[in-house]
């Protein structure tokens, strides 16, 4: 902490009552051939937001190639049966409207949001993606070249080195290691292999269209049912894959980027998914860890010591799992007092009950924030989507504030002694060996790689 | 055509302060704005960073909220706050839940009255401004690139070309007599806009303002030094070079008109068939049809919340088969398309459509989800600070949607001229790539 007291504020008006936080009506529906869709009302400008996501990624896939769905996913916009990759473009301009394919490692999602003038067009044109992408061969080639270029740069970026490092250290054999791929990788992609992947994850009975925005729900309905109610597909089987065994004992992964001037540091263990019903007391936990500006790890590291400029620590999901992580990138000479304070604010949390003023403050802002998401067309979404792709109970919105504030010290406790032991933290460091590796070896046994993978 | 009416309140304290209101009872949130009229453009000669500095410092305690107190406060009402130095405006803000709004106004008014910090603060501020460069500049492949290469090859006033992130000599040089100095220059309520927006009536949020920020005294209206610049006659080049990424990079920029003219309208939406996503020109013709390049996007960076010499910027990275000079030479190949055949009047009408739809994104939210109504914020302080009526958030629209693709045509030719434009090369370090002369 700061090497003073922290001095309190005189005279802070008081929080008014609070208002009551109501989140929006979902109107639920399935239409014939599968299509779950979930529609939300939020008139604050003529627009509406919305997504069409599968319940497949590249997880599902690793087995064929790493980033084959992102890949599906990046070329499905550059043509359909009816339109070429410019007409594609262009229709999008003439009606406002923006659009973006991804794939993470669970879901795939075609993202969009225009006037609500032109909603038909715009849905008539995503049902066309999902359901008429052609998939053309030179757009094909081209996208593989801008993905080489992407890949290559990525390699030059210490966050990605260390996030990716991290990934294959935690999760091992299983295909949540293998979040990107390599250039060998890429080069080696098939159009047949997009194309199965395209016909196996986009269908129907594998989807789910979520729509918020200026709208009237049932007109927006039966504009739905009109678009996509042709549109036919079975649901691709789904696969487990064994669980990556538990890293124990404190390592080191040093990657080495010469001449870099910074070192980004990134320690991490697995954690929990979303449905766990430790989540949301380890949410809190980390919280006050380092998950927002006023947390002990910022005032430590920033705001008392200056060795960094945006510490955090977070606790990822993902379907089948989920890790805890917290990242800095601090000043070169500075890496091993650094690792000592991250290392003793998680040490803290384990052996102390936090006071309950503190816990209070965490809960608040854990529980204030959730509500700012109810202000925009895109903040009702991305909450929505959340519930529907981790499968969260229906009223997990409503309620999500309760459950925060009935978090008590004594669970906190609990949560930092199960999940947070510094002793098993898997660290890894994205920087120039020369001038970090002897501060590096002072935390575990230490392995060094270069910005290819390969060992040094 | 479905057109968004925002309401706004505004008034002006006996203090000089500008207060803005616009009320909408949507969510149970309100968020807050103040705007200082003073970016790095302007900031003191030998000490560049400092406008930048100075905004961490406002962080650091004022009167009656100690070193750390303003971060907790909010954070612990629910709500998420920040700040941010631009050319010519520096603003703080807090998105919160509404209950809490009363304590955001008193947080800033207190650090309005008296900023209170000592060296501890500004060493430490200084060595976290620190780390932020080398995270976002010096240890990024491309960090900088174009924002912080392209002032000192386009620009020859020092307000417009140094560098606004700092010198760390300049950092370094800098001491707390510099911090009360500017503070007390600009940071003046009559150099200053409070906003309010979202969960607020319009009266308790103007009855608010003066409650908690009447009473702060005026200041010496600022002195601001002259960022015009000398008339430019030829074209500008410059070099960088680029440490880790291995992509051949170039900028181009070009000078833009005086903000609201007809000719700034017409440039806005030439901006669009330029640089408009994937489906503008430069995407279109170097990325999807001649493939020379991986990337090729900008344009005008923030065209309401300038107030002094800027360009339109192109930004390019190419495959490095092909070198500069053939990258170069495929933008100017669009570039003279415009200017010979201008746009069709369906082009026009599709960007158009696009820069509505746009605009109504920007007043919703405009950065993230969990900062409602920046953009509205952004727009109102702008317009109230340079242009004294914030009611341009409700018309400005007009005047680009009235641009006819004559005048499109007309400010290609007008602006787009090699004379008026300056480029950067950011060459990678660590392969061969032929350079244009």
């Amino acid at each position: 902490m700061a090497s003073r007291p922290v001095e309190v504020a005189v005279g802070v008006p008081a929080l008014a009552p609070e208002r009551e936080v109501t989140w929006p009506k979902r109107t639920k529906a399935k239409l014939a051939n599968g299509l779950e869709v979930i529609l939300a009302e939020s008139h604050t400008v003529p627009k509406f937001h919305g997504e069409l996501f599968f319940r497949s990624g590249n997880a599902m896939v690793a087995d064929r190639a790493p980033g084959l769905a992102e890949m599906t996913a990046t070329v499905l916009r550059s043509g359909t049966q009816k339109r070429s990759s410019r007409r594609i473009e262009e229709d999008l301009r003439r009606i406002g409207a923006d659009l973006s394919s991804h794939a993470g490692s669970d879901t795939s999602d075609i993202s969009f949001s225009g006037l609500s003038e032109f909603a038909e067009p715009l849905l008539d044109l995503v049902q066309e993606l999902a359901r008429e992408a052609s998939f053309p061969e030179a757009e094909f080639e081209r996208e593989r070249r801008q993905k080489l270029e992407e890949v290559k740069l990525q390699r030059t970026q210490a966050s990605f080195l260390s996030s990716e490092r991290l990934r294959k250290v935690l999760f091992g054999a299983h295909p949540y290691a293998q979040a990107t791929p390599t250039e060998t990788q890429v080069a080696a992609y098939k159009l047949d292999d997009l194309k199965t992947v395209y016909r196996e994850f986009y269908t129907p009975q594998n989807g789910l269209l979520l729509l918020v925005g200026d709208f009237e729900p049932h007109e927006m309905l039966k504009t739905i049912a009109k678009v996509f109610g042709a549109w036919g597909g079975r649901k691709p089987e789904t696969k487990t894959f064994p669980s990556p065994a538990n890293p124990r004992g404190r390592r080191v992964y040093l990657v080495h980027v010469p001449g870099a001037v910074q070192t980004q540091i990134l320690a991490g263990c697995q954690a929990i998914t979303r449905k766990h019903p430790d989540w949301i007391k380890l949410g809190v936990t980390n919280c006050l860890y380092g998950g927002a500006f006023n947390s002990r790890l910022v005032m430590n590291i920033r705001e008392g010591k200056g060795y960094t400029y945006s510490p955090r620590s977070s606790v990822t999901p993902l379907r089948q799992h989920g890790f805890f992580s917290v990242s800095a990138a601090v000043r070169n000479d500075v890496v091993a007092a650094s690792l000592t304070e991250i290392f003793y604010e998680l040490d803290k949390l384990r052996s102390l009950p936090v006071p309950a003023a503190e816990l209070a403050d965490a809960q608040n802002y854990l529980s204030g924030v959730f509500s700012l998401g109810l202000a925009t067309q895109d903040g009702l979404l991305s909450q929505f989507s959340t519930v529907a792709q981790y499968e969260l109970p229906d009223d997990y919105l409503e309620t999500y504030r309760a459950r925060v504030r009935a978090v008590t010290p004594e669970e906190l406790l609990a949560m930092a002694r199960k999940y947070l032991d510094s002793a098993n933290m898997q660290i890894v460091l994205a920087g120039d060996r020369a001038q970090i590796e002897s501060q590096a070896a002072l935390f575990g046994e230490l392995e060094t790689f270069d910005a290819q993978g390969n060992r040094l | 055509m479905n057109r968004l009416h925002v309401a706004i309140e505004h008034k002006k304290l006996a203090n000089g302060l500008h207060v803005v209101v616009a009320p909408d009872s949507t969510a149970p949130v309100v968020t807050v704005g103040v705007y200082y009229k003073i970016g790095f453009r302007l900031e003191p000669r030998g000490r560049s960073g400092f406008a930048h500095l100075f905004e961490h410092m406002m962080f650091q305690g004022s009167a009656n909220a100690p070193k750390m107190q303003h971060i907790k406060l909010i954070n612990s009402s629910g709500g998420v706050l920040n700040g941010s130095t631009s050319y010519d405006v520096t603003n703080y803000y807090e998105a919160v839940p509404s209950n809490a709004l009363e304590r955001v106004l008193w947080l800033e008014a207190d650090r309005m009255r008296a900023l209170k910090v000592d060296d501890e603060n500004l060493n430490n501020q200084r060595d976290v401004v620190k780390e932020e460069v080398r995270v976002n500049v010096m240890n990024e492949p491309y960090g900088g690139f174009p924002w912080l290469d392209m002032p000192p090859v386009a620009f020859r006033n020092w307000a417009n070309a140094h560098n606004f992130y700092g010198d760390f000599a300049d950092l370094d040089a800098a001491h707390l007599g510099d911090v009360q100095a500017f503070f007390k220059t600009y940071y003046v309520p009559n150099n200053a806009v409070l906003l309010i927006l979202g969960d607020v009536k319009p009266a308790e949020g103007l009855a608010l303002a003066e409650k908690y920020f009447a009473s702060i005294l005026a200041g010496a209206p600022p002195v601001f030094a002259d960022p015009s610049e000398p008339e430019q006659t030829e074209e500008r080049r410059g070099h960088v070079e680029e440490q880790f990424g291995t992509l051949p990079a170039m900028a181009i920029g070009y000078l833009l008109p005086k903000r609201r003219t007809a000719d700034w309208c017409a440039m806005a939406l030439l901006d669009q068939a330029l640089h408009g996503g994937r489906a503008g020109r430069l995407y279109r013709e170097l990325v999807l049809e001649e493939q020379i390049a991986v990337e090729a996007d900008g344009g005008i960076d923030d065209l309401f919340g300038y107030n002094g010499p800027t360009q339109m910027t192109s930004r390019i990275m190419h495959k490095p088969e092909h070198s500069s000079e053939a990258a170069l030479a495929a933008f100017d190949a669009v570039i003279h398309q415009v200017q010979e055949k201008g746009i069709s009047a369906d082009e026009l009408e599709q960007l158009k459509v696009k820069w509505r739809s746009d605009y109504y994104a920007t007043l919703e939210a405009g950065r993230g989800n969990y900062m409602p109504k920046y953009g509205l914020m952004h727009l109102l302080a702008c317009f109230t600070l340079f242009d004294n009526e914030p009611q341009l958030v409700n018309t400005i629209l007009d005047g680009f949607l009235a641009v006819t693709p004559q005048q499109v045509h007309s400010v290609a030719k007008k602006y787009l001229r090699n004379e008026k434009r300056a480029i950067v090369f950011r060459t990678p370090a660590k392969t061969n790539v032929k350079e244009a002369a």
